[in-house]
């Protein structure tokens, strides 16, 4: 056991730490605030990339070290929790704490004229450390109590600005979508404890992931014939489904955009989002929990797959009719992450958790880039608004060049490429159906079409900022009235910048660590050492998907120019091409299949019904019940207070009054109280007596 | 008989002697030497004197521990005694100390050395298994406090209520002689052991139905048990403050005690049980009888009241059925749980009275109107108040919540069948739930209510501040951390044997 594994519990404490001190900062401590979250963060990643080296240099068994703790003893049995360490912990929490060190820096700068400066950063750390805690727990208990952290500190985010209802609205949104799939998550956990009687995964070969207990729950089955292994990976998956933003609990995702945009870039492209996914991956032993030798795919990956694929089609058909910049990629990371769900399904930890990783680092800059542009822009994020802005911002422009490439999938450059490609690969060669595989292959001609509608209409053309008229306003107006930006577009500091670039680079290198030639990356997850080989280029399968999916992308683009592309767009209250060409269809898509529309009749109705009903129950029925038990009691005592002041005292004090009228003292006392006190003592006496001589029998 | 050794006598009461010199001695030097002095002066000196003896007996006890059976339990001396011994001591200090800030009487040098008497009869009462000892030390201590409640001179509340006070415990007190008198009778012995080798047999005799009722209602009225409650009320309303906190809390310990080891040991052949579909004859259904009364009346009862001292005085009621119930189960156990219980509710009980004397003494009384808004003129003494009542409600982790917990826990698994005396502790928690109400319409005036106008600023004196800080202190630290005393409490009664 080395030091690393023992002292893994420091990486999510310190930020947490650093939280709990800013937390008690006065409001005007903006800098000891920030330097101790990126104190805090750096010195996380260090000792990261100290666990990553660890984990390269190990290669001994499953590469899985352990830490488990004694929590508290209930009955016999003692709960304990746990930390682990293994190539998939060490890969994201040097993903972590990387993206969000540069998060944290960029904040500097975004967040510069806020009065909450210190507030937010107090948040920033505590997600981190929540975020680095899921990462590290051996515990589904450990894992679900962070990830509820996480929760919470995305309400908190999301709803920064509070002052804005529409904030507000998000961050509700978020928390109470996010938690029905938690409830999802607690009862597979609830289930799995019943079952396993364990909640570490790996405690030498008592661990719920280990072959003892697995060979368990693949061995019962429940309804429907599913295996006990599936319906709690099921369960489990509502949860990843809720935070991963997932058909049908993707709608919090768009909204949460309300936040401030660092926010957007760590938690809803980055990192928590991808908590979802991560889950999925932590787990995938008992996701993947086969019956004997059977190798057809288990119930449960079939539904992460399936799951995935409709998302991965539905975000990206929503994101081609949006007009606003954050709304576009945020509909862009519901159909990646769709796409990590069937990498999952179909090809296993090591293809999902690539395009997790590369997702991360080119969502992030797509964001941070899109938040560069808006903070240029005054606030604007509005895309039919920006135009031109290649000439005002040209890091930003070429930062965010790279990103909307790596996204699209451009081919052998940048690393998009590589991870989609594999997921596309593996999912031609899935053995139940190919339907994913055309699915996915449509999203992404879509992906890349959408990213190049944005970029034509932000960068490209002339500015259309100052020009704008404000008579005929556009329908974001509405929402936002009295918001007029009015000097030119800047290039946004150094401080913003600086991360972009850092994030460009990676988004371009990334690729090169998980080609098919070299998968090093796939390798080390499974703890092997990769082999370069161009050979592998020529397996079967890889080269035609490979040139298939390439062409699509050139088409998607292709379209994109068509459209967006031939004609500078030179107004901003032009209707936009696709809505001249197919005008319902876009009204649909603009207003992302009518799903909150639907829930707002459905769901919400429903319960608004079922609050109404049970807040009549409570008024009348129950508040009825307990009030006249209460007005009972207060009876009774009334009744024994008349007894015992009224009947007793007014027999003394009129004794009284007529004793001392005769100015008699001693009258006074022997008259009226005192004797019936003792006249009841005697009747207590020979009632008890009785009671004893005849109440009872022997 | 053997002869009796007086020194070996005389050492094994040697804090008794102590607290009754220091009495002699108080009382002297307050007539000879400051009888001009100004009434402060005096009590201040009384009261630090008598401390320092108590103190000094306490020591005694410590230091000196004996361990002796003399006259089949006449004077007993074993760790239990000692605990409660100390207790009572501890108690007698704090109520001398109260007492330095009042001015209700000029006869300083007599008050004290009746709180010290009473203090010496109770220290003889825990000491003894002998009907005569208890029933002799029993008279000395309720003579003293007689005389205490009618201290204040001034008043004709306070001496009304001494003497209501006066003819009822006479009363009970010839009915406890007349029940003593029977099992004399009936065992031709007076120690306890011995009686109740004698006593037990299948039926029940109806002399000894007699003696039992009558022993109960001897010591239910100095436990303040419905249907003896009736003086309680007045006495608790009427009597100077620290009287009324000394009859509150000391006198309880002692009177729960005896009554616990008069029961278990006198009558332990004539149990009987309270099992409500069998009913088998014997004291368990009489206190049990009591029990039920007491709570269902001391609680609805103390609803009503206006007065706080009075809302004490019927929760005393409510409390002396809880903890009837240890008396009930006369287990080890329950022996331990019930002295945990009784000792933090005399801490609660004495810094609440502490707390109505200051408020009284420059409030006129202690109506409940007149705590209005206390909590910003006296934050200290509210914040006290506030833990006194809410560890008498019973609110975690105050010293309360934890007595009435492990009563009620020790109360179920005294019988073999733990649903036996199920129902009383239901009802007791039930009942705990509806005191809940009347102590926070305490808090509340404290709290939430505006001051009246009119009233005069409350002024605080120091050592009151600090004593009600000690025993809040006390109250918070026995309730976080219980093992301090229970510890304490269960080695000594595993070494008592009773």
């Amino acid at each position: 056991m080395t030091w690393i594994v023992q002292y893994l519990w420091l990486i999510p404490a310190l930020p947490i730490l650093a939280a709990g001190i800013a937390a008690l900062l006065k409001q005007r401590s903006r800098i000891p605030a920030a330097s101790l979250a990126i104190g805090s963060m750096a010195a996380s990643f260090l000792l990261s990339l100290c666990a990553f080296a660890h984990v390269l240099g190990n290669h001994s068994g499953d590469g899985i070290q352990v830490f488990n703790v004694r929590w508290f003893q209930f009955g016999n049995e003692w709960l304990k929790l746990g930390w682990m360490l293994d190539p998939l912990t060490a890969v994201m929490l040097v993903m972590v704490t990387f993206v969000g060190l540069l998060i944290f820096i960029y904040s500097i700068g975004y967040m510069e004229h806020d009065e909450n400066f210190t507030r937010f950063f107090s948040f920033l750390a505590l997600f981190a450390g929540a975020m680095l805690g899921v990462i590290i727990a051996n515990s589904l208990l450990l894992l679900f109590m962070c990830w509820e952290i996480v929760g919470l500190t995305s309400y908190l985010l999301i709803g920064f600005w509070y002052a804005n209802p529409k904030a507000a609205a998000a961050a509700k949104k978020a928390f109470i979508v996010t938690r029905i799939g938690d409830l999802g998550f607690l009862l597979g956990m609830v289930w799995l404890y019943a079952q396993s009687g364990t909640l570490l995964f790996y405690d030498a070969g008592a661990g719920c992931l280990e072959g003892s207990s697995l060979a368990h729950l693949v061995a019962r089955t429940t309804i429907l014939g599913l295996t006990l292994s599936s319906a709690i990976g099921i369960l489990i998956f509502c949860g990843a489904a809720g935070k991963s933003g997932q058909v049908p609990l993707h709608v919090w995702l768009p909204d949460a955009m309300e936040g401030p945009t660092p926010v957007s870039a760590l938690i809803h492209a980055a990192t928590m989002v991808a908590a979802g996914v991560f889950l999925i991956a932590r787990i995938y032993p008992l996701m993947a929990a086969h019956a004997g030798e059977s190798l057809s795919p288990t119930v449960a990956l079939q539904v992460v797959t399936w799951v995935g694929a409709i998302t991965a089609v539905f975000g990206a058909t929503i994101a081609v009719a949006q007009y606003d910049i954050k709304r576009i990629l945020a509909y862009s990371t519901v159909s990646q992450l769709g796409y990590m769900m069937i990498g999952l399904g179909v090809g296993g930890v090591a293809v999902g958790m690539f395009h997790l990783i590369t997702h991360a680092f080119f969502k992030a800059l797509l964001f941070l880039g899109a938040g560069s542009v808006i903070h240029g822009c005054s606030g604007e994020q509005d895309i039919r608004r920006m135009g031109g802005l290649r000439k005002y911002m040209p890091i930003t422009f070429a930062a965010y060049a790279v990103g909307m490439l790596a996204l699209c999938g451009f081919p052998l450059f940048f690393s998009g490429f590589w991870s989609k490609d594999e997921i596309l690969s593996a999912a031609h060669t899935w053995s139940i159906s190919q339907v994913p595989f055309f699915m996915g292959a449509f999203g992404a001609l879509l992906t890349a079409f959408y990213m190049t509608r944005q970029v034509y209409y932000v960068f490209a053309g002339s500015n259309r900022l100052a020009s704008a008229s404000y008579d005929t306003p556009l329908a974001s107006d509405f929402e936002d009235p009295g918001h007029h930006p009015t000097h030119l577009p800047h290039e946004s500091p150094a401080v913003m910048t600086i991360p972009l670039v850092i994030l460009a680079a990676f988004a371009i290198l990334l690729g090169l660590i998980g080609t098919p030639a070299w998968p090093w990356f796939q390798s080390f997850l499974e703890n092997k050492s990769a082999e370069l080989s161009f050979a592998a280029f020529s397996n079967p399968g890889i080269l035609p998907v490979m040139i298939s999916s390439s062409l699509l992308v050139f088409l998607g683009l292709g379209l994109g120019w068509y459209f967006y592309g031939r004609r500078p767009i030179a107004i901003a209250e032009s209707t936009d091409a696709l809505a001249t060409l197919q005008p319902g269809v876009f009204t649909v898509l603009g207003d992302a299949y009518y799903v909150d529309a639907l829930y707002a009749a459905t769901i919400l109705r429903l319960n608004a019904w079922s609050a109404a009903a049970s807040a009549w129950l409570d008024q009348w029925v129950w508040n009825g019940v307990v009030q006249s038990v209460s007005y009972f009691v207060v009876g009774i005592a009334w009744i024994d207070n008349f007894i015992d002041s009224g009947v007793v005292n007014t027999a003394f004090d009129s004794g009284c009054q007529t004793a001392s009228r005769g100015g008699q003292l001693l009258a006074l006392l022997q008259g009226g109280r005192v004797q019936t006190y003792l006249r009841l003592i005697g009747c207590a006496l020979v009632a008890l007596v009785i009671f004893l001589l005849w109440g009872a029998k022997a | 008989m053997t002869p009796i050794n007086y020194s070996e006598l005389l050492q094994l009461a040697l804090p008794q002697v102590i607290v009754v010199v220091t009495a002699l001695v108080v009382m002297a030097i307050d007539l000879i030497a400051l009888r001009k002095r100004a009434i402060r002066i005096r009590f201040t000196v009384a009261s630090a004197l008598a401390s320092l003896g108590c103190a000094a007996a306490i020591l005694q006890i410590l230091v000196h521990p004996a361990q002796a059976n003399i006259f089949d339990g006449m004077l007993i001396a074993n760790p239990l005694t000692h605990f409660v011994q100390i207790a009572l001591l501890v108690l007698t200090i704090f109520t001398l100390l109260i007492s330095v800030d009042s001015r209700f009487t000029e006869h300083v040098g007599e008050f004290v050395l009746l709180i010290l008497i009473a203090t010496a009869g109770m220290m003889f009462l825990v000491g003894s298994q002998d009907l005569l000892v208890i029933f002799i030390s029993l008279e000395l201590l309720s003579l003293s406090l007689y005389i205490l409640a009618a201290f204040n001179k001034r008043s004709g509340q306070s001496w009304e209520a001494a003497l209501k006070y006066f003819l009822f415990g006479g009363m009970s007190a010839a009915f406890l002689l007349f029940g003593f008198s029977l099992l004399y009778g009936l065992s031709n012995s007076t120690s306890l052991t011995r009686i109740a080798g004698a006593l037990h047999g299948p039926s029940l005799n109806p002399l000894l139905v007699i003696a039992i009722v009558t022993t109960a209602l001897g010591l239910g009225f100095k436990i303040a048990a419905a249907p003896f409650h009736f003086w309680a009320p007045d006495v608790y309303q009427g009597a100077p403050a620290p009287s009324a906190a000394f009859i509150a809390s000391g006198s309880k310990v002692a009177s729960f005690f005896v009554f616990f080891q008069v029961m278990a040991l006198g009558f332990a052949g004539v149990n009987g049980t309270v099992t409500l579909s069998h009913l088998v004859r014997g004291w368990v259904p009489v206190l049990a009888l009591m029990a039920t009364l007491s709570m269902l009346l001391g609680n609805l009862v103390a609803i009503r009241q206006t007065s706080l001292r009075r809302l004490l005085a019927y929760s005393a009621i409510a409390h002396a059925g809880y903890m009837l119930l240890g008396i009930l189960a006369h287990t080890q156990q329950s022996l331990a749980a019930l002295l945990y219980y009784v000792v933090t509710y005399a801490f609660a009980t004495l810094g609440a009275f502490a707390v109505i004397a200051v408020v009284e003494e420059q409030r006129g009384d202690d109506r409940l109107s007149h705590f209005d808004g206390l909590g910003k003129q006296a934050p200290i003494l509210s914040f006290s108040l506030a833990i006194f009542i809410l560890s008498l409600a019973g609110i975690p982790p105050l010293a309360g919540f934890f007595g009435k917990f492990y009563l009620f826990v020790t109360v179920l698994a005294a019988t073999p069948n733990p649903v036996d005396l199920l129902w009383l502790v239901v009802l007791a928690i039930a009942m705990s739930a509806v005191s809940l109400y009347y102590y926070l319409r305490v808090l509340k005036r404290v709290y939430v209510t505006p001051p009246a106008i009119d009233c005069n600023a409350i002024h605080s004196p120091a050592v009151t501040q600090i004593l009600v800080l000690a025993l809040a202190a006390a109250v918070i630290l026995l309730g976080c951390a219980p093992n301090l005393l229970l510890k304490w409490i269960d080695s000594a009664v595993q070494a008592s044997g009773l």
